[in-house]
Order: C-alpha cells, then structure tokens, then sequence
C-alpha cells in the first residue's frame, strides 16, 4: 500500500503540474551551497517547486590541489561564475578532473551565487531574485519546508531558528537527508528529494481539497489528519524506498 | 491605487479566480514595496472577510499572516496594519466550522498581532475597541484550541507562547511551550524527536545557564542521549561483535599459547650471578632472550603490556609467578648460604647494570606468552613478605618490596578543625530553606502535650537547631571545667578561643534570626527557651559550666534593637515571651528612649511586662523609673504609668531634687 502510494508518487516526480496548481515552497541546505543543495536546488526547481538554497558553513570551501590548500571564498559575496573562472584559470585541469568546475558550471545557471544560512532574513521579499531557477512562488521568501543535507548543517539550522525567536510565527518542517559530499551521491539525493517533495506536495494538495466545513466536521481523526501532521509519515514513507538515506525531522518555527 | 481598484471590483461579480489573480498582482506589489502595505492590506479587508468564498478567506488569512509578521514594516507600520486587521481576524476565527487552513492562518496572524496590539494599546489607553477586539481574538482561540486539527493546534499554542512572551517580564526565562509529542514508530519518529528535544533543551541551558532547571536539564539531555544511543548504537555493538568475531585470530594465538604453556617448564637458574633480566626471562628462545626491548617505542611497548595483561589466562599467570617466586626463593636461598660477602655481589650484578635498563626489563617479556613482568612485580608487591624474610633475611629485606601504606592524613590542627566544624554547623541550617512552614493548621495543637520536631517541617528542623546548639555539647563542656590544668595548657598553646559546635551553632542562629528578626521573633524565643532550661539543668548539676541564656539573650535584643522602628511591636511580645528576664535586659530598652519615635514603644513594653508579669514588675518599674530619671523626653509617658503604678515615686523624687523644672513636669503629668 504504502510502497504503491510511494511508486506512484515517484512516478509523477514533479513532472506534471498539479490541477490546483499548490506548490509547497522548498530550501535546501548543505555546508557551502555548492554540491548537496544545489543539485537538490536544481531538481526541485525543474520539478516546478520554489526554491531557494543555503550553506551553514562560516566560508565557502571547495577541494583544493592539497588536503591543505582549499579554495576558501566568501558566502553572498562570491558569484558562481567568479569561483568558475578563478579555478578555470588556476589549473583547469585539475578542476575539470575533479568535478568542481562541471559543478560550477551547473551552479552558475541556477542563481549567483552561494547564500549563507545565518546572514538570510526569513521573509525578506526575494523579488531581486527573478533570474534564478525556482524563484517563481519564492517571492515572499518563506519557505514551507527546510531541507538539509547533513546532520550538522539540520543542527546549525534548527539552532538558527532556536536563535532568532521565530519572529514570523510561522511553522517549517525542517528534514534532514544524510548525503555523503560528493557528486554521485549527491545526484542521487537529488532525485530523492524530488521524490519527497512530490510526496509532501500531494499530502499538501490533498489537505488542501478538504475544504470548509463538511470535512471539518463530518470527518474521523483520519480525514482531519493535516498536512503537517502528516510530514512524519509521509517521511517515514520515503525513508523506505530511500533507506540509504537516513532522514531525520523536525517542526521549527520562523 | 491598487488597493482601491481590488477594492471596488470585489463588489461587481467577477469570478473567483479573477478576484486571487488580482490578489496576486496586489500582493506582488507589496513584496516590491513595502510602502503599499497599508492601503493594500486595508484595501483588501472587505474582500477576505467571513463571507467571502472559501478560496478568498485562505488567501487572505495567508496574507494577512504574512503580512503582519513581515519584516520590512517598521513598529509604526504595523501598529497601523495589525490595529485595522482585528476586525476582520476576529471575524475570520468566528465564523462556525472554519476551514482548517484559514484557521491556522489566522492564528498565526493573531500571534503576530498580540504583541503589537499589547504595545499600542498600551500608549493608546483611550481606544479601548482594538484591545477589546485582541482579547475576544485571544478568548477565542483559547475556545477553539482542544478541538481543533494539529495545524490550528500548532498556530494556537504560538499563539500562547506569544501571549504568555509579551506579558512576561523581559528577564523572565522564555517560556516555550512543547509541541504534543507523536507516538514514535520508525526510527524517522524516534531520532527526530530525540533530536529535536535535545537541540530545544540545549539551546535552553545556553540561553539561561543559571537557571534553577539547567542542572535537571542538563540530566535529562544526557538521557536522552544513552537511551538515544541504546536504541540507535545497535550496529555500534554488532561492530563490536564483528570485532570480537575478528578476534578469533587473537583467540586463536592465546589458544597456542595456552596450550603450549603448560608445556613451556620454567627451569631454575642455575647458580652463579644473574641479572635481573635473566630472573624474569621464561622464555627458552635464544633468539627472544637476546631481544632488546629498549628498542620498541613506549607506547608501542604499553600497548602490548595492555593487551597481554588483557589476554593472558590467569593459570599462565600463576604458573610463570610461581616460576619467578622458585627462581629468587632459590636465589635467596643460595645468597644466604653463600658468605655475607657474596650478597653485594648478587646485588650489583642484578641492580648496577639493571638500574638504567630495568624499564626495558619490564618490556621485554611481553613478547614472549607468559612473562608479563609488570603483572608479575605487582604479584610480588601484593605478596606478604614473610616468605622470603623466612628464606633469607636480609637478602629478602633488600630485595622485596614491603607492603605498601597510604601515607597517614596530616594532623588535623584546631583552626582546620574549627573551621570543618563551622562547616558542619552550617549544614545544619541548609534544610531551613528547603522546608515548608508548618502552617497556621499545626498551631492550634501545640500545647503542653506537643511533641517537639515530630514532622518534618520547618518548625520541627528548628527545635532540632535549637537543642543542637543548647544541648548537644553541655556535658562536655563541664568535663573541660574540670580539667583545669589541660585547659589553661590548651588555650595558651592555642592563644584563641576555640569555638564549640555548640556556640558555632549559636552564631548561626543568631545571624539566621537577624536576617528576618520581625518574622523569626517566635525563633528567638524559642532558641531562648531551651537556653534557659539548659541553663537550670547545668545550675542543678553545679560544676560552674559556662551559662549561655544571658549572654544570648543580651545580644538578641542588642541585635534587634539596632533595627527597631516605632511600629514594631514584637518587642514587646519578645520581652512577655522570652522566660527570664533581667535588669541589664531591660536595661537595654533605655537607649530606645534616645530616640522620641521609639518611647512609646519602650513604655508600652515595659509597661505590658508590669501588668502581666508580676515577677518582673519590680525590675520593670526600676527601668521606667531610671528612663524618667534619665531622658527628659520620655518623662510624661514615663510619669504616666509610674504615678499609676509607683505612686509617690515622682513626688520623692521632685522633691528630692528640690529643682525648678520639675514641679513644672509634675504639674503637666498630672493634667
């Protein structure tokens, strides 16, 4: 049952445009904005969902020729294409070998450049943000849910928001999807992230179609089971088709 | 502009989908600039209200969430904004069976909007409406909280926390409510929720690490996270049975080893010299014998101790221990038959070279199955030395190491011993704040029949105080009497008075009563009480030991009356309750009369203690006498009750003194 729900939702994956046209609005967060997130930002985006990207991270950090000489740039001051052409020059080689400047080259079509976590204002209006893919629904900046790639970066996350006192009053789910940082497994979170969106979305529009009072009132707990409380089980779900992808969740507030 | 155009076009009859798309453009507008927000917001109220259509209430509830809670409006904006939307708030969480969604929004508005509203009704007293319009809002999701689906539920308790957030004192501990936890199923449930109860406890603790719950906080956090670890660490373990299961290989070499041990004898030494090394050396391997063990690296070498003492079968052990315990016995044993002047020889051959490389000695073996030297010497450190003595007196007395004895604790001198004792004496008082009153109930049975301290309250705690501080050491302090000699001895030695836990109490006592003297009045008298029957039984049993209900009671009043105001008439009820009293006692009320707001309060005490305790009249009256002698300012009051009183008195005194002032006293007292 619950596997036929899941292959039907994987199905789909995003492709079709939903009749109520209902989108839930995604983030994605990974260390530097560079790997995790943005494949899983690029997905989301060509599956039609708003999305938006960070990093936790204090710098951003890409491999460097040694363990010890890292490329070190700064989060919201650093474009994509800059990144690409210093490395480009550095040693393209090198960069072309390892993936980096295939990655940055994908980066920088998606949006400008990497955004740190920390210094983003929840709901600051995104209206700047035209050009980037997944920016259409993304205007007022909030998102419905959070997902990160990395334990740590769920934590400075959860952190964050513990910090700021949620000024907004408004709940998120924030879902952690452990992704080991590199580019295979990254593609592959990329598509499972499509996969959960997907199956949040229709758990989201599902909600949504029991309107007003009938279903209010007539309805068992199970027709009046919401969308957030379904967040967990829709997860535990996907973890099952996705069991090489430990997730972790949370209801946060902005 | 836009604001008014979606106003008016909500009226004629366009279609659903028309109106959310010209809401739409409306609200983009905003998002590019904030400047719009008033008249659009305003503007669309008529559109979203209770009667509009589902699809309008949802997007409006949404926007209006979102719209107050932006934060590109600057205070004075959304006062604005959130003091117009009330109506229409209300109006949306009133309407009967309310779609879920517009609900939650609209709670989410209300918990943005009660601080704000709070804030202006504060400086805006006289408009009394929006504030009315906030607190049927806030009745109302309280109303609708219990029943409601889990996102109105979520949006409503924000809403309490806003509510409790903004009329709490700001240095408050934030107090965050906990989401109703679910009932975990998957591990998805489990880590989730442990993690997300962890990082919300923490974040707690680092907000406010002094607070009285961080130490339980602090507890639970490290619950959680074992009982996290017990449920997740399973495949932890199964490595660490993969470990062991890899160990078979290790097994298998100390199966080798076992088998072969018994096997491996452990020869006597020959006679003649032999270094220590060669003492302790089982194996026959010449190859092994001639290993330096200097060589491998320390750490390398503590592992290999580590793991060998870990792996080696404990009937190795006694058998290579056994061997060793052979070889010096006969060693001994050839020392002892061979001249005295052999024993040197033995010696230097096994210590001189052996004094740099013993460590090496120490290693060497490990390579080798049964020869863990360290496990060995410590063996023969535990072993009682009689044997050898028995053997071979000296050499063993050389040789063996003796038993080993903690050194004895340094001598505990007086000022240390106060000093604990004080400690002492101050745990006593700690439960005082822990404990609760008695309370006004327990009263009313306190009689002749009350048994002291027989419940485990506050009172209770202090007559355990108390005889501890008047009993526990009466006795002895007798016995010091008595030994004169050894007592003057002490104190001169000591050259300052020692502090008994008795008095060491008594300080505390006192300093607890002063703390809160008008309150712990009943204390007092209580302590004083016990002082004096103490007193009675020392006088009975002669002996001349210190009495204490004097001296205390004397520095009680001292202490009180430093603080004394007008108004405090425990004084007097103190002065009635207390059982003995004396003229430097009362003595001490005359330098209240110093002060005209304190004579009446003087008088009247003095006064109480004529009427109602006869015993004391006299002394009391000599005081009222003295303060009319002595304080110009208190003479009327004075004269007042010492012509009731103690008639004749003045007029002897006016007499005696034969002045011209004090007719003019007498004359005024009289009217």
């Amino acid at each position: 049952m619950d596997t036929a729900n899941g292959s039907a939702a994987a199905a789909q994956n995003g492709q079709q445009q939903d009749a109520s046209g209902f989108r839930l609005k995604f983030c994605t967060v990974c260390a530097s904005n560079q790997n995790r997130s943005m494949e899983g930002h690029l997905r989301l985006s060509q599956a039609n969902y708003p999305v938006i990207s960070f990093g936790t991270g204090s710098l951003v950090r890409l491999p460097g020729p040694t363990i010890t000489q890292p490329n070190v740039y700064k989060f919201n001051e650093t474009s994509y294409d800059s990144i690409y052409r210093e490395l480009d020059a550095k040693d393209a080689r090198l960069y072309r070998a390892n993936g980096l400047l295939n990655m940055l080259e994908r980066n920088r079509h998606i949006k400008w450049g990497p955004e740190r976590w920390q210094d983003w204002q929840v709901g600051m209006p995104r209206v700047k943000h035209e050009k980037d893919q997944g920016s259409v629904g993304m205007e007022a900046g909030v998102p419905d849910v959070v997902i990160t790639c990395e334990e740590r970066c769920w934590d400075a996350v959860i952190d964050d928001l513990l910090n700021r006192g949620a000024p907004l009053n408004r709940p998120v789910h924030v879902i952690n999807i452990d992704i080991k940082d590199n580019h295979k497994d990254a593609l592959t979170a990329g598509g499972a992230m499509v996969d959960l969106a997907d199956a949040l979305n229709k758990a989201a529009i599902e909600e949504r179609a029991k309107v007003g009072a009938s279903a209010f009132e007539a309805g068992g707990a199970a027709s009046r089971a919401s969308f957030d409380e379904r967040v967990p089980e829709v997860l535990a779900e996907w973890q099952e088709r996705w069991p090489d992808l430990p997730a972790t969740w949370t209801l946060s507030w902005f | 502009m836009a604001a008014d155009t979606t106003a008016t076009s909500s009226s004629s009859s366009i279609s659903v989908a028309e109106q959310l798309e010209q809401l739409n453009a409306a609200r983009k507008l905003v998002l590019e600039n904030a400047a719009y927000y008033d008249r659009i917001v305003k503007g669309v109220l008529p559109i979203i209200g209770p009667t509009a259509p589902v699809e309008l209430r949802r997007w409006g509830a949404e926007f209006l969430a979102e719209s107050l809670a932006t934060p590109v409006l600057a205070m004075r904006d959304r006062e604005n904004i959130t003091v117009a939307v009330l109506d229409t708030l209300k109006g949306l969480l009133e309407g009967a069976g309310e779609d879920t969604i517009v609900l939650k929004a609209s709670v989410a508005a209300a918990a943005s909007a009660y601080p704000v509203a709070l804030r202006w009704i504060i400086h805006n007293s006289y408009h009394t409406e929006s504030w009315e319009q906030m607190s049927a809002i806030k009745s109302r999701i309280l109303q609708i909280w219990d029943g409601a689906p889990s996102p109105v539920k979520l949006s409503c308790i924000k809403f309490a926390q806003r509510v409790v957030l903004a009329q709490t004192v700001s240095n408050g501990m934030e107090q965050k409510l906990a989401n109703s936890p679910m009932t975990p199923k998957t591990k998805v449930f489990i880590k989730s929720l442990e993690k997300t109860t962890r990082m919300f406890l923490t974040h707690l603790l680092r907000r406010d690490p002094n607070n009285p719950m961080a130490g339980r906080i602090q507890q639970y956090v490290e619950r959680l996270m074992r009982s996290r670890a017990e449920i997740f660490d399973e495949a932890g373990r199964k490595r660490a049975l993969v470990d062991q299961a890899g160990a078979p290989a290790g097994d298998a070499k100390r199966q080798r080893m076992e088998t072969g041990i018994p096997q491996i004898s452990i020869p006597p030494l020959g006679p003649g010299p032999h270094t220590l090394a060669a003492v302790f050396t089982l194996t026959n391997n010449l190859g092994l014998q001639g290993f330096d063990a200097a060589q491998l690296p320390a750490n390398l070498a503590a592992k290999i101790s580590v793991r060998t003492l870990a792996a080696l079968d404990q009937h190795v052990l006694d058998l290579a221990v056994g061997g060793i315990r052979d070889r010096l016995t006969s060693i001994y044993a050839a020392g002892a038959a061979a001249a005295a002047a052999a024993q040197p020889a033995v010696i230097n051959a096994a210590t001189a070279p052996l004094g740099v490389d013993e460590e090496d000695d120490d290693y060497e073996p490990d390579l080798t199955p049964a020869e863990d030297t360290e496990q060995i010497l410590n063996k023969l450190d535990n072993a009682p030395p009689e044997e050898p003595i028995d053997h071979a007196v000296e050499t063993a007395a050389a040789m063996a190491l003796g038993p080993f004895r903690l050194p004895p604790p340094p001598a505990l001198d007086p000022d240390i011993a106060a000093k604990l004792s004080q400690a002492a004496a101050s745990r006593v008082f700690g439960p005082l704040a822990a404990l609760k009153d008695g309370g006004a109930l327990r009263k009313p049975k306190a009689g002749i029949n009350r048994l002291a301290a027989s419940s485990y309250d506050r009172d209770s705690w202090l007559t355990v105080i108390t005889r501890l501080a008047t009993r526990s050491t009466a006795g002895l302090e007798d016995i010091d009497d008595g030994n004169n000699g050894i007592k003057t001895e002490d104190s001169s030695a000591l050259d300052r008075p020692r502090m008994s836990l008795g008095d060491a109490i008594r300080e505390m006592l006192y300093t607890y009563i002063l703390e809160d003297w008008r309150r712990r009045i009943e204390i007092a008298v209580a302590w004083l009480c016990e002082e004096w029957y103490n007193d009675q039984l020392t006088k009975r049993r002669g002996g001349g030991a210190p009495l204490h209900y004097e001296a205390c009671a004397l520095r009680l009043v001292d202490g009180c009356l430093n603080y004394i105001t007008a108004q405090d008439k425990v004084l007097t009820r103190f002065l009635a309750e207390i059982p003995e009293l004396s003229r430097p006692l009362l003595g001490k009320l005359k330098g209240l009369c110093a002060d005209p707001t304190t004579v009446q309060l003087a008088l009247t005490s003095l006064l109480y203690l004529v009427m109602m305790r006869p015993p004391v009249r006299e002394i009391a009256l000599d005081t009222v006498a003295e303060i009319w002698t002595e304080y110009e300012d208190a003479r009327p009051l004075a004269a007042k009750y010492l012509v009731k009183w103690r008639p004749g008195f003045i007029e002897s005194q006016t007499r005696g003194s034969a002045s011209d002032a004090a007719p003019a006293n007498a004359m005024a007292v009289a009217t």
